[in-house]
């Protein structure tokens, strides 16, 4: 009986903290669509590879697409010096000589770090998400303190001819060094 | 400061705009309207918005063509546990038995106590803590830090191909987080009449692309009453556990290396209690865009001392994997030798392991193909070939089909053969005249036939559903020797079936409300085999309830309060001596005062001052509310 007390005494309780006041709060998805297109701006390219005057950044989702429409519509509204960012979806490494930046997540790790190692040959920005296993990209995904953050490897960038801008660096959790 | 202010104010017109039922992690159908606007925020700004954690369902795990239930670390926090086998109540297809304040009984799909529940594979990271003494898992022995877990990930039936020796019934795979995700300092305490805990962590960056973190978790938990059907015992229970772990990895190589010590004591007699250590170097390296390998080794020793009883463990292990994708197969080829050396030592009753001492091995190798027919079809062959120094050659074969005619619906269904190779204690336990040792024991077999449903409903809203079928044979019985008179022997007298369902699901009923079920079903019918008598009377068979029911409510109020609560309803377990079923609610209201700084009530078995979960009579005592403040630092 005194269990029975104990129970309806809890669910009172959920009714009341149900009724409070409560703030609605983004998913992780939604703040990391808003950073990739974001990250184009913060990125310089190899002089062959950048986008002609007047054509848009490529950014590739290869593999998994955990994010939908978020990302088109994160995209729609960036604008770098009159280039605007398009996105593309592809289910493999093959065609992404042409992507940008590249959004990289496979069925499993392992796949992950397939698809990186076949963008290795390409000037692309590539980014993980730590969610998704411990495959790393130039841009890893993290969260640290309930904040969406990022590992950047700057090394691998610059390797591949990517410079990174000191703003971007700032915000990361870590950066592995160019040497 | 200032940007995080700046943010919350540009943000608060976003989030208005966001309907309350907007769970929109499922992106396939997220619509226009339910997605904020970021576009005007810095890149500084997007840095500092708080996030709802990713939901399970976004995990690649979710192809995975088994009766898998997914901890993930923000569920443990949430859940204010403090201790991994509380954590475990979670998994519906789980059932957790407290035994007494040091003990706890846990399986999937029933065979349950603390000597039957020997059919599970429990890997910590990758490394198995089942013991070759009994098959069983003492739970007294693992005290990780909850903070560093990334996730838990609980198979209920035989795991199939890829999982190593023991998996039987389940497996229990408990993942802590990279190193690098751990970087800064952590301090956690809690104190209730009941219990105290501490534990502290530090991670910082090792060179470019690495990091370490090192760990140490202190526990002290009271006695627990004596109970209708055990003894009074002294099960008051206190130690620690420390350890550390490092992960470096660039481009394709990633290289893991972890270890743990532990120590604790329990006031039985004194000198009881158990200490260990453990190392464990894992290497992982993607070969080519189409094959990756990954390669381990442990090392691991514990001791235990109860009751003028002494037994230790030490193990040694290696295993390799190789995965390969050819054209439409995904191939994974691998093996693993695993050898033991174990001692017994027995002053409290005449019972002994003939040898004492011994050194035993286990080898395993594995193939499994996983050939996608179609893009929605796909069939997965596995065959485990594993052998032990009692038993000859064991073949495991085991053959999965999963159809994914959506990205959100999971249809499967599986046949496999599982074994329990025999124990120390079923070949080598003696007490001449009474009892010689079963020299011809073999292992316990299973064929398993399962198929389930796992999928999304709506955007907010899981099921999964299982069915299982599972036919045994060679379960283990105690007799008189074949023409009737002494010794008694163990032999594999038993056999049967069980069946049951599983469920469990969620919905997210607004971004802030998170509701949760599960449900289990277990139905056994088991015979002593013609021309065998059980004098244990089907003691082997454990002590299980016909089913479980849980409901859990996960509430973040403001982004700072945050509250939890959960029940559960566990039948009755009707095997002799009986005992009642029980509902029992745990709960944790958690207020993040800062970025720096949180602090939490929990209460654990809140409705009734005492109940029992356990029919232990050598061990049972009765489970008590506890009730406990804590508060984490992080910094």
């Amino acid at each position: 009986m005194s269990g029975n007390r104990h129970l309806l005494a809890l669910a009172a309780l959920a009714t009341v903290l149900a009724a409070a006041p409560a703030r609605a709060q983004l998913t992780e998805e939604q703040v990391k669509a808003a950073f990739l297109p974001r990250f184009a701006r913060y990125v310089g390219w190899p002089a062959a590879s950048q986008p002609t005057p007047g054509s848009a950044f490529q950014l590739c989702v290869i593999g998994r697409d955990p994010f939908g429409r978020m990302i088109e519509q994160a995209a729609a509204s960036e604008s770098i010096d009159g280039r605007g960012v398009q996105v593309r979806r592809l289910p493999s490494a093959a065609g992404a000589a042409a992507c940008h930046l590249a959004f990289v997540q496979g069925t499993a790790p392992a796949d992950t770090g397939r698809l990186l190692l076949a963008l290795r040959r390409f000037p692309v920005l590539t980014v993980t998400d730590g969610r998704a296993g411990p495959q790393r990209g130039m841009i890893h995904f993290t969260i640290v303190s309930g904040r969406v953050r990022f590992f950047i490897d700057e090394a691998e960038a610059s390797e591949r001819g990517l410079s990174i801008s000191s703003r971007l660096l700032a915000l990361a959790a870590g950066v592995r060094q160019r040497r | 400061m200032n940007t995080k202010r700046l943010a919350t104010f540009l943000l608060g017109p976003a989030i208005a705009a966001l309907p309350a039922a907007a769970a929109a992690q499922d992106v396939e159908l997220a619509t226009a309207e339910q997605i904020p606007d970021l576009s005007q925020l810095s890149i500084e700004e997007l840095a500092q918005l708080p996030v709802r954690s990713a939901s399970k369902r976004d995990e690649p795990l979710s192809a995975a063509p088994t009766a898998l239930y997914v901890i993930t670390g923000g569920d443990i926090v949430e859940s204010g546990a403090t201790s991994l086998p509380e954590v475990l109540r979670m998994a519906p297809n789980l059932q957790v038995q407290q035994v007494n304040g040091r003990e706890y009984a846990i399986t999937a799909r029933g065979f349950n106590s603390t000597e039957t529940s020997n059919k599970l594979l429990v890997l910590m990271d990758g490394r198995s803590v089942y013991s070759t003494l009994a098959s069983s898992v003492f739970w007294d022995l693992h005290a990780p830090l909850l903070e560093d877990i990334r996730q838990i990930e609980v198979i209920s039936g035989p795991g199939g191909t890829l999982y190593g020796p023991n998996a039987v019934n389940g497996v229990i795979s408990v993942n802590s987080r990279d190193a690098r995700d751990t970087i800064g300092a952590l301090l956690r305490g809690t104190a209730g009449a009941f219990e105290r805990t501490a534990a502290g962590r530090y991670g910082f960056a090792l060179g470019d692309n690495g990091a370490v973190r090192a760990y140490a978790n202190w526990f002290d938990r009271e006695d627990l009453r004596q109970g209708p059907i055990g003894p009074l015992i002294d099960d008051s229970f206190r130690g620690w556990q420390a350890g550390f772990r490092a992960d470096v990895g660039s481009g394709s190589d990633h290289f893991t290396l972890q270890g743990d010590i532990f120590d604790n004591e329990t006031d039985s007699l004194p000198g009881d209690g158990n200490q260990g250590h453990n190392l464990l170097a894992r290497w992982s390296r993607v070969l080519s865009d189409a094959a990756s390998l990954r390669i381990q080794a442990y090392y691991d020793y514990f001791e235990r001392r109860l009751l003028l009883t002494y037994d230790s463990l030490q193990t040694f292990d290696l295993e390799a994997q190789l995965n390969a994708t050819l054209g439409n197969h995904e191939l994974v080829v691998g093996g693993g030798i695993r050898t033991t050396r174990d001692e017994f030592v027995n002053n409290l009753n005449p019972f002994r392991l003939n040898p004492s001492s011994r050194r035993l091995w286990v080898y395993n190798a594995f193939l499994q193909d996983r050939i996608s027919l179609t893009p929605e079809l796909s069939l997965i062959a596995g065959l485990k070939i594993e052998e032990t120094s009692f038993t000859g050659i064991e073949l495991l074969p085991n053959l999965r089909i999963a159809w994914q005619p959506s990205p959100r619906t999971l249809l499967w269904a599986a046949a496999s053969r599982a074994v329990r190779t025999p124990s120390r204690i079923d070949r080598q336990l003696e007490f001449l005249p009474l009892l010689a040792p079963a020299t011809a024991f073999e292992s316990e077999k299973l064929i398993a036939f399962e198929a389930g449903y796992r999928g999304q409903l709506s955007d907010s809203t899981t099921l999964s559903v299982s069915l299982f079928y599972n036919l045994y044979d060679d379960i283990r019985t105690t007799e008189f020797q074949p023409g009737g008179g002494l010794p008694i022997q163990l032999m594999n007298g038993l056999e049967g079936n069980s069946y049951g369902l599983e469920a469990w699901g969620s919905a997210q009923l607004t971004s802030w409300w998170r509701l949760s079920f599960g449900l289990s079903t277990l139905f056994k019918d088991f015979r002593v085999k013609p021309g065998h008598f059980d004098l244990a009377q089907r003691d082997s068979l454990g002590h299980d309830p016909d089913f479980q029911l849980f409901a859990r409510s996960q509430m973040n109020l403001t982004d700072r309060l945050q509250a939890t609560a959960a029940l559960r309803y566990v039948d009755s377990i009707d095997s002799a001596p009986p005992i009642g079923g029980y509902v029992e609610a745990d709960a944790s209201l958690s207020y993040r005062l800062s970025d720096l700084v949180e602090l939490y009530v929990a209460g654990r078995n809140l409705l009734h001052r005492t109940h029992i979960e356990s029919n232990d009579a050598q061990r049972g005592q009765l489970v008590q509310r506890s009730i406990y403040a804590g508060t984490r630092l992080r910094f």
